[in-house]
């Protein structure tokens, strides 16, 4: 009966936070399936060998091909960066003529003087169209979403299969020029590579000029079977001028020039025995434009992108016209010029076909008919004569296509069976069923007809078409079903999950008002002084104008200094209000000093971004080239931090001999001072000058780490242990802050070792930092009535997210300190390493600031005013830390979602997305886990016994 | 930015002591009008001078045009309010000239601290505009108030911390001052966007919300200054 009524009074105090954490779940879940659409990267590879698996002919055993027959040669691949179709197409085909139209002259000409051997074709691009992605879609054949989940995972290059990776596999010499994006992505696939930076936006012309310098040369050269070359002036120009702009016309007008010189060159070397006899130029656009230049998301304008594709050898014959899409438009200049239309998803089937190399493993394109016959050329020569030309067109398509649908139904199965979220059920036998029927019509008909020689085309034609249709039908399936599961947001999803956040907000501000109404009649928010009305007005717009700052790119970029810029207002707001009070001068003074340092930190921080990210490549910092020049520097790094946590652990010590630190506490503390030792040493023995002296380095490296973990864990247990033995026998307020203490010891040993060498300088700031605001608060009269102090509570948030950024975090995949994951073990285990990655990310941002929060309710009141008070207090408190952490990820979420056609969706949004998601879990669990460890059951109302009772 | 007098916001209306009031100067509208219209036309010559002049503004250089704000501002606003010190009596003229020569220095370390503070750059590169950019904050906030009040930090501290300004000059410093603070701290919102214009470098946006703010100040202390009379009428009720 007891613990009965014990436990209902603690769940009186914390089932908000329960309320909280389930809601929030439940709205990031929703929220997330919408628009983080994933897919899992298969790590398998497609061989030469896998083609005798399929039921399809395998190409002529005595070549050294592997899958299909190889057409071409060599292969030019022209990327001309965010290509609009409408560079490309003549006007005639759009409503009006707009002055970027025509531009391109050579191409259309082409086109149109050789219809069978040039072709322009409408390419439709699958979002995220930015560059990286298309790129890697354009390679992979498949759909690349935001998380790729695989082995890249931080790292840009891709591991997937791909054309590239086959090209290299079967001994084919790529070479590539231009973007530097393809040596990230394929950092060791080029025979030889000229990369160009490719994110300095305002250059139009080094990327480009760049690309010419390389590239005439290399035509005339014979050292390799695939180029690149890759233009990034159309991008660019419109990304700075827009697309209807005089230096976007001059870039179409010289590349006009460039292609021209182009098919000039290899036309001269395409005679018999020529270097380009058989070589295929394609130009291509990796993606669209709209009219300002913006792309990422999936507008007609963004997905529509043009590719030309000019064969050097006269083919064989059109293709037959029920699988040709053309559409054909009379030009300006009176000429007829066709226009086909094709998916980007089809290029690097279509590609490895003609080249006869086997197909990405999870490409899902299927081979162009049209594209495909432009390489039908060469098998002129090994076809017998009597058989029209159509017809061996159409028995070679046919068995390409046959192996080009066994590939991909082998992906689906594969993928199906090994990921975690794959397709449904029902999708799944849908597809089998279409594959089934085709493949049955393959093996029970047209193999047969194929077989016989002597046969005429009358039975086989027929069959052969009707074989090709029930594969397309197949492959468009799988597409179909691909597309819907990998590109497009489910907003129904996304926009329940913002609703759900804000009914969490709603009820979290119920919770807020409900626990301030606990504090007795004189204590509401609206009849008390008027200093509380405004600081509470004052930590709304400060919460205001941090969580506005989310919908723009750049503030989230620098939201470090943002949040250290508030951080410092509100630390004059408290000088100020200590000048007023004239008391705490000290402290406000040291916590302005303190977010100044803060600042210095969070550059340096920057700098270190800036090298590795993206967007910020211009970012310099004069601090870390000064740190970095001083041979003191070196020094005063190895020691300080040993000196501070030293320190650390003394302050620790003396802290212990206080009277109210009873048994299961002082034991915690006890143990935290010996892993501040361990840490010491184990930082010896890693420095290069004595280390390996005193002991084994392994012994050093991995086992004192593992004790530390160890020590944590065993922290951690005696505390739980502690909680549900120990009797309450102190006084309640001094029993908080030594649970809050030991708490925090026992995370802060893991905390620091993982921090590195930073980690006790972080740890003292945060004391220092910690003490501060807590002193501050204690600034206006010290009474009962006082409700809510949002605003410290506010500054504790705040200093939190700085130190986040100070500890040299920020919000990107490649932000993260993989390293730290990795102390104390060498071999790579998913769970270990993910959780020491987390505590590592969030340790001094999260972990020790929630847990440290009662510090905030403990110290504020000098009398002992009762238990049921200090709980409703320490609720209130925790429900607005999470309130604060929810506004701004909602924020976080609307801004995603406002922004998911943006440029910068996938590089910078997403990442803060994801980050600031698992912050809020994060931190909900920690509230809970908190809740359960400081509540105790306050249930005696009556004020009479309140004193005795604690 | 002084952090004593940096936000506005939080106004502590319930402040507890009732300060000393001292004989404070008060002064007529139409003399009121007179400071305010010169610190304008100061600001206003400053402006005309360096465009022609100079042929320079804010975003081509913004050091030189700070540089000749301050110079300008600088014997206005000093000669101005050291007419309006506190104890005529134990205090000349000369002597108010000479401590609000004294507030400059001092004033300029206070603002640029807290510009730092805020995250200003401390590259040698910006030394000389963030100094600049200090003399005339200077200018606008403590130098005024070193002139009337001296090194009176009850009276500072009315002023500027409680916000409690009393008779007509007290508001056109106080108001002054907040205005100039609250405006520069708006002032550097723009500065992380990456609109790549010129005026988004430090201290430019800056200095503009700075004038921004300076400048509705002068027309809101006015206001006041016309309000006043009833004000006083209603406190001693």
């Amino acid at each position: 009966m007891e613990e009965r009524r014990r436990k209902i009074g603690k769940w009186r105090y914390i089932w908000p936070m329960w309320i909280t954490l389930l809601l929030h779940l439940i709205a990031i879940l929703l929220f997330t399936t919408g628009f983080l659409l994933t897919r899992t990267e298969l790590p398998y590879y497609s061989h030469c060998s896998d083609v005798s698996q399929s039921p399809c002919f395998p190409s002529s055993p005595n070549n050294d091909s592997c899958w299909t027959r190889p057409s071409v040669n060599r292969l030019v691949i022209i990327v001309l960066d965010a290509l609009r179709f409408d560079f490309v197409a003549p006007s005639s085909f759009f409503a009006e003529s707009k002055p970027w139209m025509d531009k391109l002259p050579i191409l259309k000409n082409m086109s149109s003087s050789r219809p069978s051997s040039a072709r322009i074709f409408k390419a439709i691009a699958d979002p995220p169209t930015t560059s990286l992605q298309r790129l890697k879609g354009l390679t992979t054949g498949g759909l690349p979403t935001f998380v790729d989940v695989g082995n890249s995972f931080g790292a840009p290059a891709i591991v997937e299969d791909n054309f590239i990776n086959q090209l290299f596999q079967n001994g084919k010499k790529v070479v590539m020029m231009g973007d530097d994006t393809w040596t990230q992505l394929f950092p060791h696939h080029f025979e030889r590579s000229y990369p160009y930076p490719s994110f300095n936006v305002k250059d139009l012309h080094t990327v480009d000029n760049g690309c010419i310098e390389h590239l005439f040369p290399s035509l005339y050269e014979e050292d390799w079977d695939v180029l690149i070359a890759h233009f990034l002036g159309v991008d660019h120009a419109g990304h700075i001028f827009g697309v209807d702009s005089t230096p976007m016309i001059e870039k179409l007008d010289q590349y006009n020039n460039h292609l021209e010189r182009v098919i000039e060159v290899l036309e001269s070397q395409s005679g018999p025995g020529g270097l380009h006899e058989n070589t295929l130029l394609v130009v291509m656009g990796d993606h669209g434009q709209t009219l300002n230049g913006d792309h990422g998301g999936g507008s007609a304008e963004e997905v529509e992108t043009a590719i030309f594709a000019m064969s050097f050898k006269e083919p064989l014959s059109s293709v037959p016209p029920e699988f040709d899409s053309y559409s054909c438009q009379i030009d300006l200049d009176g000429k007829n010029v066709c226009i086909s239309s094709m998916q980007q998803l089809d290029f690097a089937a279509t590609m490895s076909a003609l080249l006869g190399i086997p197909f990405p493993y999870g490409s899902i394109g299927r081979i162009n008919p049209e594209l495909y016959a432009l390489g039908a050329g060469s098998w002129k020569s090994g076809a017998s004569q009597k058989q029209p030309e159509s017809d061996i067109w159409m028995k070679s398509y046919a068995n390409a296509l046959c192996i080009n649908a066994w590939q991909v139904k082998r992906y689906i199965d594969a993928y199906s069976a090994s990921s975690a979220v794959g397709f449904s059920h029902d999708d799944l036998s849908q597809i089998a069923s279409v594959y089934a029927q085709a493949e049955n019509h393959w093996l029970n008909s047209t193999k047969k007809l194929l077989l016989d020689k002597d046969n005429g085309s009358d039975a086989l034609m027929p069959a052969l078409k009707w074989q090709i249709n029930a594969y397309f039908n197949f492959l468009t399936t799988v597409a179909e079903l691909a597309r819907s599961k990998w590109t497009e947001f489910d907003l129904n999803m996304m926009g329940t999950g913002i609703g759900i956040m804000l009914i969490s907000l709603a009820f979290q501000v119920f919770a807020i008002l409900r626990a301030a109404k606990q504090h007795g009649v004189n204590s509401s928010l609206l009849s008390g002084n008027s200093s509380i009305i405004t600081s509470s007005t004052f930590t709304l717009f400060l919460l205001g104008i941090r969580s506005c700052s989310l919908l723009s790119n750049s503030y989230i970029l620098e939201e470090g200094k943002v949040a250290n810029f508030l951080l410092s207002t509100s630390g004059i707001v408290a000088l100020r209000q200590s000048v007023i009070k004239e008391k705490l001068l000290t402290e406000s003074i040291g916590f302005l000093l303190l977010s100044t340092l803060c600042r210095f930190a969070i550059e340096v921080g920057l700098s270190k971004q800036a090298a590795t990210s993206a967007f910020m490549k211009d970012y310099s910092s004069w601090i870390a080239n000064i740190a970095s020049n001083l041979p003191v520097w070196d020094y005063t790094e190895k020691f300080i931090p040993m000196l501070v946590l030293i320190l650390l652990a003394f302050w620790l010590f003396k802290a212990t001999n206080r009277s109210f630190f009873d048994w299961p506490w002082k034991y915690v503390i006890l143990g935290t001072i010996l892993s501040y030792m361990l840490i010491v040493v184990h930082w010896i023995t890693g420095s290069d000058e004595f280390g390996v002296a005193l002991m084994p380095e392994s012994i050093g490296r991995n086992y004192i780490p593992r004790i530390v973990y160890a020590i944590a864990l065993g922290q951690l247990l005696l505390l739980a242990c502690g909680q549900l033995f120990k009797l309450n026998s102190l006084d309640c307020k001094k029993n908080l802050v030594a649970k809050t203490t030991a708490m925090l010891s026992a995370w802060s040993s893991t905390v620091i070792l993982l921090s590195g060498k930073q980690g006790p300088i972080i740890a003292v700031a945060s004391i220092v930092g910690g003490y501060c605001i807590m002193r501050l608060d204690n600034i206006e009269e010290a009474s009962k009535d006082r409700p809510g102090r949002s605003f410290s509570i506010m500054q504790w948030s705040l200093f939190a997210t700085c130190v986040f950024f100070c500890s040299g975090h920020w919000c990107a995949f490649d932000g993260l300190r993989y390293g730290a994951a990795f102390i104390g073990f060498e071999e790579f285990m998913l769970v270990r390493q993910a959780i020491l990655l987390a505590i590592d990310t969030y340790g001094f941002s999260i972990i020790l600031p929630v847990f440290g929060l009662p510090f905030l309710v403990a110290t504020k009141y000098q009398d002992n005013l009762g238990k049921h008070f200090l709980f409703t207090q320490l609720s209130q408190m925790y429900t607005t830390y999470g309130f604060i952490t929810a506004v701004v990820t909602t924020f976080t979420i609307l801004c995603v979602t406002i922004q998911r056609r943006h440029l910068m969706v996938w590089g910078l949004f997403a990442p803060k997305f994801v980050f600031d998601v698992f912050e809020l879990i994060l931190t909900d669990v920690l509230i809970c886990l908190a809740s359960i460890y400081y509540f105790d059951q306050g249930n005696n109302d009556d004020p009479e016994l309140k004193s005795s009772d604690c | 930015m002084d952090p004593r007098k940096k936000v506005s916001k939080e106004k502590t209306a319930a402040a507890s002591k009732p300060s000393v009031v001292e004989a404070s100067p008060s002064i007529s509208f139409s003399e009121a009008f007179t400071v305010n219209l010169l610190c304008g036309l100061g600001l206003a010559l400053a402006f005309f001078v360096s465009n022609n002049i100079y042929s320079i503004d804010l975003v081509t250089d913004p050091s030189l045009t700070l540089f000749l704000i301050s110079i300008i501002q600088l014997p206005i606003v000093i000669l101005l309010y050291s007419r309006y010190r506190l104890n005529r009596k134990k205090c000349s003229y000369l002597r108010a000239v000479g401590r609000g020569i004294i507030g400059v220095p001092v004033g300029a370390l206070l603002n640029s601290l807290g510009a730092i503070a805020l995250g200003a750059p401390v590259t040698f590169q910006y030394l000389p505009k963030t100094l600049y950019w200090s003399l005339m904050m200077s200018l606008f906030t403590t130098v005024p108030a070193s002139c009337v009040l001296g090194s009176s930090w009850a009276d500072r501290k009315r002023i500027f911390a409680h916000t409690k300004p009393n008779g007509s000059v007290e508001y056109l410093i106080c108001l002054q001052a907040h205005g100039a603070v609250i405006g520069g701290w708006f002032g550097a919102w723009p500065m992380p966007l990456d609109w790549e214009r010129p005026w988004q470098e430090w201290p430019i946006s800056v200095s503009y919300g700075t004038l921004a703010g300076y400048l509705v100040a002068l027309v809101a202390s006015l206001g006041f200054v016309l309000a006043h009379p009833r004000l006083q009428h209603v406190k001693n009720e």
